[in-house]
C-alpha cells in the first residue's frame, strides 16, 4: 500500500528554509532492475561525452548571422534561444504539429526537423521577418481581421505555411490554401478562419 | 426580445492582441528568457503501478551541467489540486500510472538534462495494477487509493455522485416501451499546441511563477498553499498562453516542481515538458462506461431515465468525473449514480465541457436509437424532450433551444434531407443527423479595476488570461460599453497575480458570467466619480449626466457636453473598482445548442466525411462577435475529433500509452474540417453582462452525439463505442 | 537527443568511404538525407548515432531526369520535386500524387525519395523507447499480444510491421529498379528485391549493408495503353500513415488487361506485390467479376491479428476499385 516518505527526507517546510545544491539526499546505490523490455537506446558511459560543435552563417529575415550551434541543437531552439526570435513556437519537437514551421529558401518546414548546422547558407524567413516595419504583411493583416488566431500558439506557423504558398501561387484555390496549411495543427479548431485568412491575403496582393 | 443598441458590444471587432499574436510578439511562457536560467525536465514512472525502493541521482548529479535533482524523498511538497481524494504529492511513492512522475533535473541546456535523466537509477517494486473501471471496482482489485478505487472525496469530489428527482418507478409504470442499453466513451487529451512549461524564479522570499495556466489567480492559491507561503509573496504571471482546454487550470506539479529547483540552485527554472509527457503526464477527458434505461410513450416522450454510469478518473481524482448530459434534456423522473473510479492510467480530468460531450453522446444517441425503434423522426424527438425546466422544477434565467432547432433544422434542410436510416444505395451513404447541448451558465466571484486617466483614455485590469477565447477582448468590450467609450481608448491589462484582481480563471466559461459583471460594476463605479468631476464643469448635478462615446453630457440636453479627456484633465487618475459576487435565486443559468450534421460514408473505406454542419446556439447577447463564431467552429472540431478518430490507446499487457503523439492520437487537421455554419439565437438574458450567456463551452456539447447520430442515419448502424474509426465501420457494414 | 559528430559530404564516394570507416571503427553512423525522420527516431531514443553522414551536402544529387527510357531520379529529389514535377505529373500522374499524399507539405519539401524508401516503420512498439523489441534486437514482437490494429495481415512473423511508404508501393507497381553506391562499387536492382521480408532477418527492412547508400531511382515509361492507378485509405486525411494503400498499374487493350501490376501498401512488413493475382487477371477482361476475383486471390493467405481483420475486406474493396478505374 501507500509507502510516502514519512520523518524520512525532508518536509516542505525544510527544504524550503535552504535545502541547498549539494544537500540532495542520499540513497543506496542499486543496479536498476530494468524491466527486460526497455531499451537502452545508448550505454550511459556515452552521456556527457559531447561531439559535435560548429559554427553556421546562415541569413534569417534577411540579415546574416553567424551562430555557434551544438550538432544537437536543432533551427527552431537555434532561432528561438540564440537569435531571439520566438515567434516560431515549438509544439511537438516532432515534426507533427507544425508550430514551427518557418519557410527556408522558399518552402516551408518544420524547423524543429532540421538540424541548426544543416542551416549553412540558408535563407530563412519567420514570421518577425514578414512585417517591414511598421507595415504588416496582408496574411498578418488578413489574419487579424479573419480572427486566426485563437490561443495563437499554431499561429505563426498557419502564417508562414501560408506565405510559403502566396510566394509560388498568388492566386491559390479554398482547396489549394488547405492543403497548404495541413501540416499546420490547430486544436482550437480555428481551421476555416486561417483559410479565409490566407484567402482574404491572396486577393489582396492581387 | 429586441436588442438594446450597444456601441461596442455584438459587433465584429478583431481581438485587441491580434497585432502581438500574429507578429510573433505574444510572449507565451515558453518564451521567456531569465539570466542564469536552467532548464529542467520530469522522470516518469515505466510502471502503472510500483513502489519506489530506491533512486540513485549520483551519477546524474555528476553530468557536467546538472545543478539539481529533486524526488519524492528530498522534495515531498503536496499538490493539492492533483488529487482531492488519496493524497497527492509532486512526487508520488508508489508511482500509480505509466506517467506518473518520479524525478526533475534541473541543468544548464535542456539537451543536458534529457540526458541526465538517463542516468537517475530507480529501484522499482511492481505492484499489480488494474487498467479497467469496471475491473477497478471489484473488491479484490488492486488498491488504488486505500479506501479503494470508488474515487470518494469530500464535498463535490465525492461518489457515487447521485442526483433524482421524480418518482422513477412511477415514471417507468407510464412508459410504453422501456429501452436499455449502454455506450462507451473514452479517454481523450485535450491535446493544446502548447507544451506546458512554467518558469520559477525566487527574489528573497518572494516566488514569481511565469505559467502557462487558464487562471493566475487560483495558480497563486495553489502553490501559496502547497508551498506554504503566503499569498503575497507569490505572483504569478500568464500574459499569453497556447490553449488547454482545461487542462491547465490551478497550479499543476510542474509549476512547483519549478518552483522548488529555482530554490534549490538559486537560479531561475524553465521546466518543459515535451509532447509526450503532455499527453500522459498531464490529463485528459475521463472515460466513461453508461447505461441508461429510458421509458418513453409511443410518441417518443421520455417518462423516466435510470442512468448508471462508471467514469475512469485515473490515478487520482483531479476533478469531478461526473456525466451531466441529460440537463438538456426533459425528464420527469430521473435518477443517475455516476461512480469515479481510480485506476492506473492517465488521470482523467477537465477537457473542455467535461462533464458533456461524451454524455451527450450516450444519451443523445440513445434518443436517437429510441426514435428509430419508435419510427419517430429524431426532429421530432428531441423537439419533443428539449429541457424547459432544469431538474423538472426551475425556470432557466433564458431558455431558446426550441428557437435553436428550429432555425437550425431549416438551416440545413431538416425536412428535405431526412430518410430513414441505411437508405442511400451504393458505397456511398448519405446521412443526417442532431443533437442538442449546452452549458451551466453560472453568477460567481469576479473582480476589476478601471483607471481613468487625465486624458480620457482607459486602464481596465483583470485577472484573465484569455486561453484562446477572445476574454481579454471581451472585457475591453464590456468596458468601453459600460463606460461610455471608444474601444481604442482602453488599454487591458491581464494575467498578474500582482496587479490584476482575483478571476477565477477561463475554465467553465467563467471569465465572462464572473469576471464581466465586475468590470461593469467598476466601470459603474468610476463613472460616478468622473460625474463628481464633471459636474460644477457642466453646471449639472452629477445624476444628471451621461457618459457615452468618450463625451460627458447632460441627459436632458446633450449639447452640453465635454469629452471626457477634459472633463478629467486635472482630476488625477480615477479608480474604479468592484468586486462582485452575483447569486441566482430561483432561476439556473444555461447556454443551449442544437448542431446538425450531414455526412457522407463510405461503406468500402470507412471514411467519414461531413460535407455540411450547422451550430445554432443560444447564448443570449453576443458580445464579442467574432471570437464567438470561433469558438463555436474550434468546438465542433473538437467534437469531430472525439466522434471519430482520438482515444488515448494503452498497451494491455504493460499498461504502457501506445499513442502519446498527435499524428498516433489523430488530432483532426485542415482536411478534416467542415465548413461550420454559425447561427446565433440572440435574446437578451435578463442575468448575463449585457444580456450575454456563456460561450465557451458550449459548442463541443452536442457535436460528438450530431456526428454519430448522422453516422447512423447514413450505414444503419449504431455506433455505441467511441471513436467511430473506419475499422468500426467496416465491421458493422459488413455484418 | 544524444549528442553526436554530423559530417558534411560532398560525394557519394565519399559518403561511402566514411560509412566504411566508423563501420570498421565500430562507431555507430548514419545516412540522413532530409532528416525529418532520423530526428524523430533519434529523440525517442530509438536511435542514436554518434555521426550523422549528413548527404545534403553533396550537389546535384536531387536530379528528375526524362529521358527515352524512363524517367531517373536522384535520391535526393524531394517528395515535393517529384510532386510538381512537369514530366512526372503528365506521363505518371499518380506517382506525383502518392508523393503529394506522404506526410504533410512541410515534411514533403524535405523529405527525399531516398529516405523515403528507407525510412523505418512506424509500429508504435518500434518507435517507442519503452519497447526492447524484437526488431530493435530484443526478445518479442509486442504487436502479437498488443494492439495489431495496424499491424501485417500478409507476410508477417516473426515481426509484424507494416512498410510505412508511400511510393515504394507505387514504384514497385511501375518497376522501378534502383542504383545502390558501395564499398564494393555501383549496383542496380530491381526496387521490389530491396525490401526483407522478416521470416528473413526481422532486424531489417531492407538489403543495404552497412556503407551502402541508394542513389538513384529508375522508372521505366509505362507500356502504352497503361493506367496508374494510387488509393490510401487513412484515419486523418494529412499526414497520416496508409492503413491499406493500393497502386496499381493496368495495361489493357479492349477493356482485356495485358499485363498488371497490383502493389498494397500497409498490409505487409514489404510493400506486397499481388503476384498470384496479376497472374490471374493478364488475358481477361476488367470488370466487376474479375475485379473481384483478383481481390480474392491477392488476400488468399491473408492471416490478419485480433485487431486488423477490416484490412481484408478494406484491401479487397480497394484493389476492386483500383482495377475498375484503371479501364
Amino acid at each position: 500500500m501507500e509507502e510516502e516518505a514519512k520523518g524520512k527526507g525532508v518536509s516542505r517546510r525544510d527544504f524550503l528554509k535552504g535545502l541547498g545544491g549539494g544537500a540532495i539526499g542520499t540513497a543506496v546505490i542499486s543496479t536498476g532492475l530494468l524491466d527486460p523490455g526497455k531499451v537502452e537506446a545508448y550505454p550511459t558511459e556515452s552521456i556527457g561525452t559531447s561531439r559535435g560543435k560548429s559554427a553556421v552563417n546562415l541569413k534569417v529575415n534577411g540579415k546574416a548571422y553567424r551562430l555557434e550551434v551544438e550538432h544537437r541543437e536543432t533551427l527552431a531552439e537555434a532561432l528561438r534561444d540564440q537569435l531571439g526570435f520566438t515567434g516560431t513556437k515549438i509544439g511537438c519537437d516532432r515534426g507533427e504539429c507544425g508550430a514551427c514551421t518557418v519557410v527556408i529558401n522558399g518552402r516551408n518546414i518544420y524547423s524543429c526537423s532540421q538540424l541548426a548546422v544543416w542551416m549553412q547558407g540558408k535563407e530563412i524567413l519567420t514570421i518577425e521577418g514578414l512585417a517591414k516595419g511598421d507595415k504588416l504583411d496582408p496574411l498578418q493583416e488578413a489574419f487579424i481581421e479573419h480572427d486566426g488566431p485563437q490561443c495563437g500558439f499554431c499561429t505563426s506557423g498557419q502564417i508562414m505555411s501560408g506565405k510559403a504558398l502566396l510566394l509560388r501561387n498568388a492566386r491559390p484555390t479554398e482547396e489549394q490554401v488547405r492543403r497548404a496549411l495541413s501540416g499546420n495543427l490547430c486544436r482550437c479548431g480555428n481551421y476555416n478562419r486561417e483559410v479565409a485568412a490566407v484567402l482574404a491575403a491572396a486577393s489582396k496582393v492581387r | 426580445m429586441a436588442q438594446k443598441e450597444f456601441s461596442v458590444v455584438g459587433k465584429k471587432i478583431p481581438r485587441i492582441d491580434g497585432y502581438e499574436r500574429v507578429t510573433g510578439q505574444a510572449q507565451y511562457t515558453g518564451d521567456y528568457q531569465l539570466p542564469g536560467m536552467l532548464y529542467a525536465r520530469v522522470l516518469r514512472s515505466p510502471y502503472p503501478h510500483a513502489k519506489i525502493i530506491s533512486i540513485d541521482t549520483s551519477k546524474a548529479e555528476k553530468l557536467p551541467g546538472v545543478k539539481a535533482v529533486i524526488h519524492h524523498q528530498n522534495a515531498q511538497v503536496p499538490w493539492a489540486s492533483g488529487g482531492h481524494t488519496h493524497k497527492r504529492y509532486i512526487f508520488n511513492n508508489p508511482v500509480r500510472y505509466v506517467g506518473d512522475s518520479v524525478a526533475a533535473v534541473a541543468a544548464t541546456d535542456r539537451h543536458i538534462a534529457e540526458d541526465a535523466l538517463a542516468l537517475i537509477e530507480v529501484k522499482y517494486e511492481k505492484i499489480s495494477h488494474v487498467l479497467d473501471a469496471k475491473e477497478a471496482l471489484k473488491p479484490d482489485a488492486p488498491k488504488i487509493s486505500p479506501d479503494g478505487n470508488l474515487s470518494v472525496g469530500k464535498g463535490s469530489f465525492s461518489a457515487p455522485i447521485t442526483e433524482e428527482w421524480g418518482d422513477l418507478e412511477k415514471g417507468f409504470k407510464e412508459a410504453d416501451r422501456t429501452f436499455e442499453d449502454t455506450y462507451i466513451s473514452k479517454h481523450v487529451n485535450n491535446a493544446q499546441i502548447e507544451r506546458r512549461v512554467s518558469v520559477a524564479k525566487w527574489e528573497g522570499a518572494k516566488l514569481t511563477v511565469w505559467a502557462s495556466t487558464q487562471g493566475v489567480s487560483n495558480a497563486r492559491t495553489d502553490i501559496a498553499k502547497d508551498l506554504d507561503l503566503p499569498l503575497s509573496k507569490v505572483r504569478v504571471i500568464c500574459k499569453y498562453m497556447g490553449g488547454g482546454f482545461g487542462n491547465k487550470n490551478q497550479a499543476q506539479d510542474y509549476d512547483l516542481m519549478a518552483a522548488v529547483l529555482a530554490k534549490v540552485t538559486g537560479q531561475p527554472v524553465k521546466l518543459e515538458f515535451t509532447r509526450e509527457d503532455d499527453f500522459i503526464g498531464m490529463h485528459g477527458r475521463w472515460a466513461s462506461e453508461q447505461h441508461y434505461k429510458i421509458g418513453v410513450k409511443k410518441d417518443g416522450t421520455i417518462t423516466a431515465v435510470d442512468l448508471d454510469a462508471v467514469t475512469n478518473v485515473g490515478a487520482y481524482r483531479k476533478q469531478s468525473g461526473n456525466l451531466s448530459g441529460t440537463d438538456f434534456y426533459q425528464i420527469p423522473n430521473f435518477k443517475k449514480v455516476v461512480k469515479p473510479v481510480h485506476t492506473n492510467t492517465v488521470v482523467g480530468a477537465n477537457y473542455r465541457a467535461p462533464a458533456y460531450p461524451q454524455s451527450v453522446f450516450g444519451f443523445a444517441s440513445f434518443l436517437d436509437q429510441i426514435a428509430h425503434e419508435l419510427g419517430v423522426n429524431p426532429l421530432d424527438m428531441f423537439m419533443r424532450n428539449r429541457v424547459r425546466l432544469y431538474k423538472s422544477k426551475t425556470p432557466f434565467t433564458s431558455n431558446f433551444l426550441e428557437e435553436c432547432i428550429v432555425e437550425g433544422a431549416k438551416k440545413i434542410g431538416w425536412n428535405e434531407k431526412w430518410h430513414k436510416a441505411g437508405a442511400t444505395p451504393g458505397a456511398k451513404k448519405h446521412g443526417i443527423g442532431m443533437a442538442l447541448g449546452g452549458y451551466p451558465f453560472r453568477p460567481g466571484l469576479g473582480a476589476a479595476t478601471i483607471r481613468v486617466n487625465p486624458d480620457g483614455s482607459a486602464h481596465v485590469l483583470v485577472g484573465v488570461t484569455d486561453i484562446g477565447t477572445g476574454a481579454k477582448s471581451t472585457m475591453a468590450i464590456i468596458a468601453a460599453e459600460a463606460l461610455g467609450i471608444p474601444l481604442n481608448r482602453i488599454q487591458l491589462t491581464n494575467g498578474d497575480t500582482d496587479v490584476t484582481p482575483f478571476c477565477i480563471g477561463e475554465s467553465g466559461s467563467r471569465a465572462t458570467s464572473f469576471t464581466g459583471p465586475a468590470v461593469i460594476a467598476a466601470a459603474e463605479d468610476v463613472r460616478r466619480l468622473i460625474f463628481n468631476v464633471a459636474a460644477p464643469q457642466l453646471k449639472a448635478k452629477a445624476e444628471d449626466l451621461d457618459l457615452k462615446d468618450g463625451n460627458v453630457f447632460v441627459k436632458s440636453d446633450p449639447t452640453q457636453r465635454l469629452p471626457l479627456g477634459r472633463a478629467v484633465a486635472r482630476s488625477g487618475e480615477l479608480i474604479g473598482r468592484a468586486t462582485t459576487n452575483p447569486v441566482f435565486k430561483g432561476v439556473e443559468g444555461k447556454s443551449f445548442a442544437a448542431h446538425f450534421a450531414e455526412v457522407e460514408v463510405d461503406t468500402w473505406t470507412g471514411h467519414v466525411k461531413i460535407t455540411r454542419y450547422v451550430a445554432a446556439h443560444d447564448s443570449g447577447t453576443i458580445l464579442n462577435r467574432l471570437p464567438a463564431e470561433s469558438q463555436i467552429m474550434g468546438g465542433v472540431m473538437q467534437g469531430i475529433g472525439m466522434a471519430l478518430t482520438e482515444e488515448l490507446l494503452i498497451d494491455r499487457p504493460t499498461a504502457i500509452p501506445l499513442n502519446p503523439s498527435y499524428r498516433d492520437a489523430k488530432v483532426p487537421t485542415h482536411l478534416e474540417s467542415p465548413e461550420v455554419e454559425v447561427i446565433f439565437i440572440e435574446h437578451s438574458d435578463p442575468y448575463g453582462p449585457f444580456g450575454g450567456k456563456v460561450i465557451g463551452e458550449p459548442p463541443i456539447t452536442p457535436a460528438v452525439a450530431t456526428v454519430a447520430n448522422a453516422i447512423f442515419n447514413a450505414t444503419g448502424r449504431r455506433f455505441k463505442e467511441l471513436p467511430i474509426t473506419p475499422d468500426k465501420i467496416l465491421r458493422a457494414v459488413r455484418v | 537527443m544524444k549528442s553526436f559528430q554530423n559530417v558534411d559530404v560532398r560525394s557519394i564516394k565519399e559518403a561511402v568511404s566514411l560509412l566504411q570507416k566508423f563501420h570498421g571503427e565500430k562507431k555507430s553512423a548514419q545516412v540522413v538525407s532530409g532528416g525529418s525522420e532520423l530526428l524523430q527516431l533519434m529523440k525517442d531514443h530509438v536511435a542514436a548515432p554518434d555521426y550523422l553522414v549528413n548527404l545534403k551536402t553533396i550537389p546535384g544529387l536531387n536530379y528528375i531526369k526524362e529521358e527515352r527510357s524512363g524517367f531517373r531520379i536522384g535520391a535526393l529529389a524531394t517528395l515535393t520535386e517529384i510532386e510538381e514535377h512537369k514530366g512526372i505529373r503528365e506521363k505518371l500522374l499518380f506517382l506525383s500524387e502518392a508523393a503529394g499524399e506522404a506526410a504533410s507539405p512541410q515534411i514533403r519539401n524535405a523529405g527525399t525519395i531516398g529516405g523515403n524508401i528507407c525510412q523505418r516503420p512506424f509500429c508504435w512498439y518500434f518507435r517507442s523507447s519503452n519497447f526492447n523489441c524484437l526488431r530493435k534486437g530484443g526478445e518479442v514482437c509486442y504487436a502479437i499480444a498488443g494492439d495489431n490494429r495496424y499491424h501485417a495481415i500478409l507476410g508477417g512473423g516473426p515481426s509484424f510491421i507494416v512498410h510505412p511508404s508511400d511510393l515504394a508501393p507505387v514504384l514497385i507497381a511501375l518497376g522501378a529498379r534502383i542504383k545502390l553506391a558501395g564499398p564494393a562499387g555501383e549496383k542496380t536492382m530491381p526496387l521490389e528485391k530491396f525490401f526483407v521480408l522478416p521470416q528473413v532477418d526481422y532486424k531489417r527492412e531492407n538489403i543495404l549493408q552497412p556503407g551502402e547508400i541508394l542513389t538513384e531511382v529508375q522508372i521505366p515509361h509505362p507500356k502504352p495503353g497503361s493506367k496508374g492507378f494510387y488509393h490510401k485509405v487513412r484515419e486523418r486525411q494529412a499526414w497520416d500513415h496508409a492503413i491499406v494503400s493500393v497502386s496499381a498499374v493496368v495495361q489493357a487493350k479492349g477493356g482485356v488487361c495485358q499485363e498488371a501490376r497490383v502493389v498494397l501498401g500497409g498490409v505487409a512488413p514489404i510493400p506486397w506485390r499481388a503476384a498470384k493475382a496479376e497472374d490471374f487477371l493478364r488475358g481477361k477482361k476488367v470488370d466487376e467479376g474479375s475485379a473481384q476475383k483478383v481481390a480474392e486471390i491477392a488476400l488468399e493467405g491473408a492471416r490478419p491479428m485480433k485487431d486488423n481483420v477490416y484490412k481484408v475486406g478494406l484491401a479487397k474493396s480497394l484493389i476492386q476499385r483500383a482495377l475498375l478505374a484503371s479501364v
